[in-house]
């Protein structure tokens, strides 16, 4: 299993050469990508537009080849690629050979890229019906960025350099990142990350184009929500890791590394939701466009910053200046640029539709006005050090607190009005109506905190609080479809058959505001956790929250590519086994640090976790207890979330843009 | 050969990526831009009057919304006939045409030959090793035993040919296993025994633990004459505070080592710290320290110090191994060899200032000439 | 409402949330960062017990004590001044003793630092920043080698393992 399967590639194969050639060429195809088609945009020039989709394509099959290449010389643990050598090792298992592509600098920026061009590909694919002009400048935007990336990759990020003579095992073998959460954190977060390039390529193409509307809006807005949805599952993912990976028991530490997604996501929320209103009422459009290049503008800072290790600390980015110069120009180009451009051409957009302040219109001004609040929140606490680092040589730091103090004041008033804000009608809203409405889910929820808090007395206030925050926006949602629905004197069946009628956009919003409540309720329910610490012999117990856990043995084993003395640990309800967690102490082979792994038992939607924190002489071990009920629903409720966003965008009047002849027919039988 | 012309098929598919649309012939109406919004507003209308019938939204809302739509409708229109008819030139096109046939080519073979080096061929590990096996590398060798050994647990050479080099990593655990291991299938020996000891004195980083002392104990029972498990019981005798025993142990070992040793000098060291006096060496016994010196254990200390050698060959900018190296050959007893390593490293430091000097400390330290 | 006052409702409120969350961020911002020091700053600057403090050095060699319940005191030491640090919780996987760290918490009267968080080096190449920084200032900047290879040599003959 652990061997390279022989191949049948001749002694002479050159994959890994043809692959550093497709990276070129797609570095030419973007450069003709990024001035054909807006030159023929600018000239109206169709023949030249006509270059925009076929280039972007082609750009696509070239990433996506160079990407290929590189992960069958990972595969193949070939070490005469310098990249390979550096962060493989032929007794990795096949997986984490292949999630070493993208866990070091240059394979993490060639995966960037790929799914850049991926984008763009996507975007040519879904365009037929795209006005040309913005197809045009949309795609040679999302050509210019990709050529700032290819030429960073190829000038200073090599993953295709070689080595010889070709050394025969590799250095990369850190244990910590093998792990199937970290695998497919980067890929998903980078879907999201890049997929904001979309909104920023359409925002520049418009301001370019300077023709900004609800066509353009119904355009961008799935490819938003997309981003959006995948950023959201980036972050969760994670999160989870870092939970159950770190040993901390926690699921949000206020990192840099976590602001860092946090920041484009909060923007991207904003983003999807100023663009329901510009497509609807045909307002908001220059805070819009302005989000859009703030989203990616956040996305690119979160993945640079984290990359560049500026994070970690400021001199290490001067510690490679080319690299460091490099990536300081792209942000400033694209950023600064698209904010120039915003900035100059912002004024001649048109005014859009009227709205009253208590209206949807005016709850989604609110929705954004909080989530760039919490935004900048994030922003400021993350740079601060880093700012007056660089000034004054002074070293603080601004941790968990913080945020927590800054962070809730600004995002609960904003998840209070969830509810509310979905059931004011467009234009003039009436308040009166919405509290009718509304009045139930409220009750509801209020009769939820009261019921819970009288159940938990003696535990902290909080947490009955925010499960009825939660219960809340889950209610809301549900009523909110109700609403929709029902009509005096209905019968079920009909209010059934017409909530099924619902336009999909209307469910995704629903699904994804509960998921909302349900990872509201998830971060509640932590306040009931139950930590212990406590050094146990084997045939020990102690209690944990409802359970008993009993230290049954200390063994040692061996794993495929680890050594790990585990702690045998049985939980017990009363007599009843729930079940048995593991964790133990890993030491990898070629490591002499070991480390520790979790144990987590699920038990409904709660977990038990377990760390080793010591193992001491004697058979007893230090160990680390957790319970945590309802904790899953944290990531539940952002997989919840992702679920809405995406049943949102597939939303068949988001396809809408096709000529008139097929449009109408496809409406008919969809009544 | 074959690399360039898979270079040129690929470069030809680029090319006419950008060739093909240019060469279409175009069929864009000019209308063809308000189109899409005509369809999107008409949508838009039609989605309205679905929502009325529905009772999703109130006739009044219903009107107004329509009106302001068809509003849109009717200023897309305007601006469609505005913005006029798009336009398509030859000259253009043949402009395009040629960054895609000359240019494209160019930049491309430009960036690859300065990059690329496409005279080397994959080496994916598994052709490799079929044709250079014999240039295993320690970490490779491991990998093997270790595969092996997961499969027969039972095989008590191959742990025992193991527990030697995760000493060398410094994967003490992992020794001492592997050394209880080898006593369990192939039985007692004082060599397994002394080993088993000092992988537990490592693991204890240098105390030698109740444990150690057993093996210790059962080794010297086996065989008396060891000078590991004597040197190590001395150290217990130290650590316990019981300095007398100590003393005499460090004493009776210091007898016996061959002047010049390495040994000697720290058994003398050990035995004036302690207050005892550094005794002369008789001959019988540094003949008999000298005979054990060349067993088995030394080979495979060699082998892996010349591979270190051979590594440091190769990539020589790593300081940590040129001290360790140079340290190595003194303690083996190689002062020439070392000597060189000291020349060798120094070269290979030449830009690499704190390391040479590290390296020169090092070199004053153990008394090599040149330094 | 006229055009007028709806444009100016609007723009109200939106100062309002800002300066609002503006007012948090500023508040926040003094009340809750923590300064980060060395040990000798410890020292010569002179804090009150109490106030929340980051600091950072090297593990001191031969004061790390484990207590019951998984109580350790340890001291944290730049080279130049060492505070003692008592902490409980579970240490991180790369915690030793000659290792960076970076201690959380607050000077308690006794002059020991109470520490709620430790980080040790995040892996084998990262030292957290201002431990790395403040040793750089101090000229003691060593990479501090992996104990594998430095136990390489050692191990060969016997009585080059010294032990104490």
């Amino acid at each position: 299993m652990r061997r390279p399967q022989p191949r049948s590639r001749g002694p002479d194969a050159m994959v890994v050469e043809v692959g550093h050639y497709a990276l070129v060429l797609a570095l030419a195809l973007s450069l003709v990508l990024t001035f054909i088609p807006a030159w023929g945009a600018h000239t109206r020039d169709s023949a030249l537009m006509g270059v925009a989709r076929p280039a972007a394509f082609a750009m696509l099959g070239f990433a996506a080849l160079a990407f290929l290449a590189l992960t069958i010389a990972y595969v193949d643990s070939d070490f005469s690629v310098l990249n390979v050598v550096q962060n493989s090792h032929s007794s990795k298992p096949l997986a984490y050979k292949i999630s070493g592509v993208w866990s070091n600098h240059e394979g993490s920026m060639l995966l960037w890229v790929t799914i850049l061009a991926l984008f763009a590909g996507l975007v040519a694919w879904r365009g037929a019906h795209m006005p040309q002009r913005l197809l045009a400048y949309v795609l040679s935007v999302q050509g210019a960025i990709a050529a700032a990336f290819f030429l960073f990759i190829l000038l200073t990020s090599n993953p295709f350099a070689r080595v010889m003579p070709a050394p025969f095992e590799g250095e990369g073998l850190n244990p910590i990142l093998q792990d199937p959460g970290l695998a497919i954190h980067p890929p998903l977060l980078y879907l999201g990350y890049v997929g904001f390039s979309v909104a920023f390529s359409f925002a520049v193409g418009a301001l370019l184009e300077g023709r900004i509307d609800a066509v353009w809006a119904r355009f961008v807005r799935p490819w938003t929500l997309l981003a959006w949805a995948f950023l959201t599952l980036g972050i969760a993912m994670g999160s989870y890791w870092a939970y159950y990976e770190l040993g901390w028991g926690g699921w949000w530490f206020w990192d840099p590394v976590e602001n860092a997604s946090l920041m484009p996501w909060l923007a991207g929320t904003a983003l999807i939701h100023s663009i329901v209103v510009m497509e609807k009422r045909d307002a908001l459009k220059v805070w819009t466009i302005l989000l859009s290049i703030l989203a990616f503008s956040l996305s690119l800072i979160g993945t640079f910053l984290v990359r560049s290790g500026v994070l970690t600390s400021v001199h290490s980015f001067a510690s490679d200046p080319t690299r460091g110069v490099f990536i300081l120009g792209i942000l400033i180009f694209f950023i600064g640029g698209g904010l120039t451009l915003f900035a100059w051409r912002a004024p001649v957009l048109r005014q859009g539709g009227l709205f009253a302040p208590i209206s949807r219109e005016g709850a989604l001004v609110l929705n954004n006005l909080f989530l760039s609040a919490a935004c900048a929140a994030v922003f400021i606490g993350t740079l601060y050090p880093l700012g007056l680092e660089a000034l004054t040589g002074g070293k603080i730091s601004v941790g968990a607190p913080f945020f927590e103090a800054t962070f809730l004041p600004l995002t609960v008033p904003l998840l209070l009005l969830v509810p509310v804000g979905q059931s004011l009608a467009w234009k003039r809203g009436d308040l009166l109506g919405v509290a009718q409405r509304l009045a139930a889910a409220f009750a509801l929820a209020l009769a939820g905190a009261i019921v819970v808090f009288a159940v938990t007395r003696r535990g902290p206030v909080a947490a009955p609080l925010g499960i009825g925050l939660g219960l809340w926006l889950i209610l809301g949602s549900a009523s909110e479809i109700f609403n929709r629905s029902h009509r005096a004197g209905a019968s079920l069946a009909v209010v059934l058959r017409r909530a099924a009628g619902l336009p999909r956009s209307a469910w995704g919003t629903a699904l994804a505001h509960a998921g909302l409540g349900v990872t509201v309720i998830g971060i509640a329910a932590t306040a009931w956790g139950v930590e212990r610490l406590a050094t146990m012999k084997a045939g020990e117990s102690l209690d944990l929250g409802p359970y008993q856990v009993t230290l049954e043995a200390v063994v040692p084993r061996n794993g495929p590519d680890y050594r790990e003395t585990a702690a045998l640990l049985a939980i017990r309800d009363g007599d009843r086994l729930v079940g048995r967690v593991e964790p133990g102490k890993r030491t990898f082979t070629g490591r002499s640090m070991p480390t520790s792994e979790a144990g987590l038992l699920t038990v409904g939607l709660g977990q038990v976790y377990a760390s080793v924190a010591e193992i001491e002489a004697g058979g007893s071990v230090g160990v680390r207890l957790y319970w945590k009920p309802w904790v899953l629903f944290i990531w539940l409720g952002a997989v919840v979330m992702a679920a809405g966003g995406v049943l949102s965008l597939s939303d068949r009047r988001a396809r809408v843009g096709a000529p008139v002849r097929r449009a109408a027919p496809a409406a008919v039988p969809a009544e | 050969m074959t690399l360039w012309i898979v270079l040129a098929l690929m470069t030809g598919a680029a090319v006419l990526a950008v060739l093909w649309p240019l060469g279409r012939a175009q069929s864009q109406q000019p209308s063809a831009e308000t189109a899409t919004d005509a369809a999107f507003y008409k949508a838009q209308l039609a989605e309205i009057e679905r929502d009325a019938e529905r009772g999703l939204i109130e006739p009044s809302e219903a009107e107004t919304a329509k009106v302001e739509a068809a509003r849109r409708l009717l200023a897309s229109a305007r601006r469609g006939e505005a913005a006029g008819p798009l336009s398509a030139t030859a000259g253009r096109r043949r402009a395009a045409a040629v960054v895609a046939l000359v240019g494209l080519p160019l930049v491309s073979l430009t960036i690859y030959l300065t990059l690329g080096n496409p005279a080397i061929p994959d080496m994916p590990l598994q052709a490799r090793n079929d044709r250079a096996a014999p240039d295993m590398s320690m970490g490779q060798a491991l990998a093997r035993i270790e595969e092996h050994l997961a499969k027969n647990p039972n095989d008590g050479r191959g742990q025992e040919v193991v527990g030697p080099v995760y000493m060398s990593m410094g994967r003490f655990a992992d020794a001492e296993r592997a050394f209880a291991a080898a006593i369990r299938i192939l039985g007692d020996s004082p060599h397994r025994w002394e080993s088993l000891g000092e992988a537990q004195v490592a693991q204890a980083d240098g105390i030698v633990t109740a444990n150690a002392r057993t093996s210790f104990d059962k080794a010297l029972a086996l065989d008396a004459k060891l000078v590991k498990a004597r040197y190590y019981r001395a150290l217990a005798a130290e650590q316990d505070g019981d300095k007398a025993k100590a003393l005499s142990l460090y004493s009776e070992l210091a007898a016996e080592a061959p002047a010049g040793a390495p040994i000697k000098a720290r058994l003398d060291d050990k035995v004036a710290e302690l207050g005892g006096k550094p005794p002369q060496p008789s001959g019988e016994a540094a003949q008999a320290i000298a005979g054990m010196a060349a067993g088995d254990r030394m080979t495979a200390i060699r082998g892996m110090v010349a591979s270190l050698d051979a590594r440091l060959a190769e990539k020589g900018d790593d300081v940590e191994g040129w001290l360790r190296l140079v340290r190595s050959y003194m303690v083996l007893g190689e002062p020439e060899k070392a000597r060189d390593a000291f020349a060798r490293g120094r070269a290979a430091l030449a830009s690499d200032q704190t390391g040479r000097d590290r390296l020169e400390a090092l070199g004053r330290e153990l008394k090599i000439e040149g330094s | 409402m006229t055009r007028k006052q709806r444009r100016l409702t609007l723009i109200g409120s939106a100062l309002a949330v800002l300066a609002v969350a503006a007012g948090l961020i500023l508040y926040n911002l003094t009340k809750t960062i923590t300064f980060f020091k060395t040990p000798t700053e410890l020292a010569e600057e002179g804090f009150k017990p109490g106030m929340r403090l980051r600091i950072g050095g090297l593990v001191k060699e031969g004061t790390l004590q484990r207590g019951p319940n998984q109580t350790v005191h340890f001291e944290v030491t730049d080279t130049n001044r060492s505070v003692p640090v008592t902490y409980q919780g579970l240490l991180p996987d790369l915690f030793r003793e000659g290792q960076g760290v970076v201690a959380d918490g607050a000077l308690q009267p006794s002059g020991e630092f109470k520490a709620d968080s430790v980080l040790a080096k995040h892996d084998e190449k990262y030292m957290p920043k201002e431990v790395a920084e403040a040793l750089k200032q101090q000229g003691m900047w060593q990479h501090t080698g992996d104990k594998a290879k430095e136990a390489a040599p050692n191990a060969a003959p016997a009585a080059a393992k010294p032990g104490a």
